[in-house]
């Protein structure tokens, strides 16, 4: 019997327009989309960046060889314009007012220090918001700097390497998968559970408050099928949505790397068909499954006692962001599945994906994740069914 | 047959009833000691003006509502120990229920056939025959949601009758239809009393009772008014026509003596 509702429910979901957006359509869509969109704009920006012409303002009262070098910085460091200022509260006014972008202040006995190979205090003025003009001056003056250390060696007739006791080099023992999962990896999971949250909703309002608004519910009580049979039978069509919706996310990726090319990097690609693995695949249901239930379950309960969809809707709604913002933690690097974390809901099986990605699980903390979520599903199920047997919540 | 005794429903307030009613009680009775009974092949009436019960009492028959209080007997079985089985038995059609408007009626009534565990071929036997009798081919295989109002209440019928239930009961089921779709209705009533069902329907509309009904219960505020043959109605008939006596008996509002 819990079938043949099942698969009533079922059709009657998939018939559903809504509901279907919300489970196949959107799902699908919205990581090719937001890929897209994120590659070209940020491929945009930086195109826009390496060929912006930033207009430099340089406080000097002279025309020594530090201004003259930063004439001669290649173009390679960036396209840059100067513009003389006399004081400096023009130029933080000019900053300020995006005339010019950056400005360096060059003391008047610079040319005497260079001279005497003392240091030359230079300041830098940017305006903090706008992003990479810092970084630009530093890459001038830098290369100033860099040219300037071999000169006075030579003078001096040093040997470079003999003042320079230590040569550093970082060698990163990460994988690419480590790197994605450790640094990207929250947002996998994160678009998962949002979705795996939203494709449940339709269906749990419109199975259960659709079915008491449209009275069809009392006909379904009248039949010889237990109560819990018919709680199970619809569940079931609810628990099927969310997992259905993060399939097809997990689709819209696959199409995004397949088929759209929107990942170009080799490396990445790589690092991404080895985390879209058979395995990984079966893991992520693995946890994603006792989530999902526990999501249908305190849905349900809702949709159960709420009189209308509209009021249903109002309530699980705002649901949706109690559920995201744990979601969310996954994107900030440096929280891990530990013991603790292991015990909150939803932060588990996000934390627990991002380990899963990266390749760096720890079972038994997997373990625990998975068996916090587990209970909760259960209570949510006896919830459920608690509020499904109360005749009070089922017939208006 | 089904045979009610004292039976009573009451429903636990919230805060926000309570504060609608303008009441201080925690739970509202609304059917209060009723008993009666209906035999097969005979058609029982229910009637009562708004608010007075017939719901609530329709729905315990349907094992819907568990009774606060009470006993219920559907063929024989006890509705309130064994809902399911009682079920069984049990057809019930309600005016204001609704069908599910994305399948289509072929779908609904085999979904129906299927929950009430008749095998695949007495479905298709019975839907046959079902739409034969109430020419519905020509949209089995139309989606509910875009058929007429008449249609659907032919397909709340055929979805009532696809177990053969021995048992029928209708709550208002001519209410907000119109005149030729009523009488699909009235039609299916009298069918079910030919063939030896026990049917129970309630209503507010003198006429239809006068029409159909063998026996006549009269509930005002969850009590039993009025409990007798409609032969034994008419005879003691005070007031011009049979409207006018049902008002009069609920403004008397004396209950039944036991």
């Amino acid at each position: 019997m819990i079938f043949t509702i099942f698969k009533k429910e079922l059709r009657d979901t998939l018939r559903d327009r809504r509901t279907v957006m919300m489970m196949i359509v959107i799902p699908t869509l919205v990581f090719p989309l937001i890929m897209s969109v994120f590659m070209s704009v940020s491929e945009r920006f930086q195109k826009e960046a390496a060929e912006k012409k930033v207009k430099i303002g340089i406080v000097s009262n002279q025309v020594g060889s530090l201004e003259a070098d930063l004439l001669k910085v290649p173009d390679a460091l960036g396209k840059k314009e100067f513009v003389p200022f006399t004081d400096t509260l023009a130029l933080i006014q000019a900053i300020r007012s995006d005339s010019v972008q950056v400005g360096i202040f060059i003391p008047d006995n610079a040319e005497q220090l260079k001279e005497v190979m003392k240091p030359i205090s230079v300041t830098v003025f940017h305006d903090g918001t706008n992003l990479g003009m810092k970084e630009r001056a530093n890459a001038y003056l830098s290369f100033i700097q860099e040219n300037w250390k071999k000169q006075r060696y030579s003078e001096l007739k040093i040997d470079e390497a003999k003042v320079t006791p230590l040569i550093l080099s970082y060698s990163n023992v990460a994988s690419s998968k480590e790197m994605i999962g450790k640094l990207a990896g929250g947002f996998l999971p994160y678009l998962f559970i949002a979705f795996g949250f939203m494709g449940c909703m339709f269906p749990a309002i419109d199975l259960f408050t659709g079915e008491k608004e449209r009275s069809t519910i009392e006909t379904l009580l009248t039949t010889p099928v237990p109560r819990w049979k018919i709680l199970f039978g619809k569940m079931g069509v609810v628990v099927l949505s969310g997992l259905l919706a993060a399939t097809f996310n997990l689709l819209g990726i696959f199409l995004s790397i397949e088929v759209l090319n929107i990942v170009k990097d080799p490396v990445i690609l790589k690092a991404i068909r080895d985390i879209l693995s058979p395995a990984f695949i079966v893991m992520l249901y693995a946890l994603l499954c006792p989530l999902i239930i526990f999501f249908a379950g305190i849905m349900i309960p809702i949709a159960v006692r709420a009189k209308s969809f509209k009021e249903a809707q109002s309530i699980i709604s705002p649901l949706n962001i109690v559920i995201i913002l744990p979601a969310m933690v996954g994107f900030f690097p440096g929280i891990e599945l530990n013991e603790v974390t292991a015990l909150i809901p939803v932060v588990n099986i996000v934390l627990a994906t991002k380990e899963l990605i990266a390749g760096t699980l720890e079972w038994h903390l997997v373990a625990m994740a998975f068996g916090v979520m587990v209970l909760l599903a259960v209570i949510a199920i006896l919830l459920s069914y608690r509020k499904f047997e109360n005749e009070n919540n089922v017939i208006s | 047959m089904i045979q009610v005794s004292d039976l009573s429903k009451s429903f636990s307030l919230t805060r926000q009833q309570k504060k609608e009613l303008g009441t201080m009680q925690n739970s509202v009775l609304a059917v209060d000691d009723v008993s009666f009974k209906c035999m097969p092949g005979r058609v029982h009436a229910l009637l009562g003006p708004n608010g007075a019960g017939k719901t609530t009492t329709l729905r315990m028959l349907s094992t819907i509502f568990k009774p606060s209080k009470g006993a219920i007997l559907i063929n024989n079985v006890d509705a309130v120990t064994h809902p399911q089985e009682a079920r069984k038995h049990i057809g019930f059609l309600t005016g204001s229920a609704g069908l599910y408007a994305r399948l289509t009626p072929n779908e609904l009534i085999g979904y129906f056939g299927e929950l009430y565990s008749v095998s695949k071929n007495d479905i298709e036997l019975r839907k046959k025959r079902l739409y034969d009798l109430l020419d519905m081919h020509d949209f089995q295989n139309k989606r509910i949601g875009k058929l007429s109002t008449g249609m659907k209440q032919k397909v709340s019928i055929c979805r009532t009758m696809i177990h053969d239930p021995q048992v029928v009961i209708f709550d208002e089921p001519t209410s907000g239809l119109d005149v030729i779709t009523a009488e699909n209705i009235i039609q299916l009533i009298r069918d079910c009393k030919n063939q030896g069902k026990t049917v129970i329907f309630s209503s507010h509309i003198m006429g239809e009772v006068d029409l159909l009904c063998d026996d006549i219960t009269i509930i005002h505020k969850g009590k039993v008014l009025y409990n007798d043959t409609m032969e034994a109605f008419r005879a003691q008939q005070q007031a011009p026509n049979l409207t006018a006596e049902f008002i009069r008996i609920v403004h008397d509002q004396k209950p039944e003596e036991a």
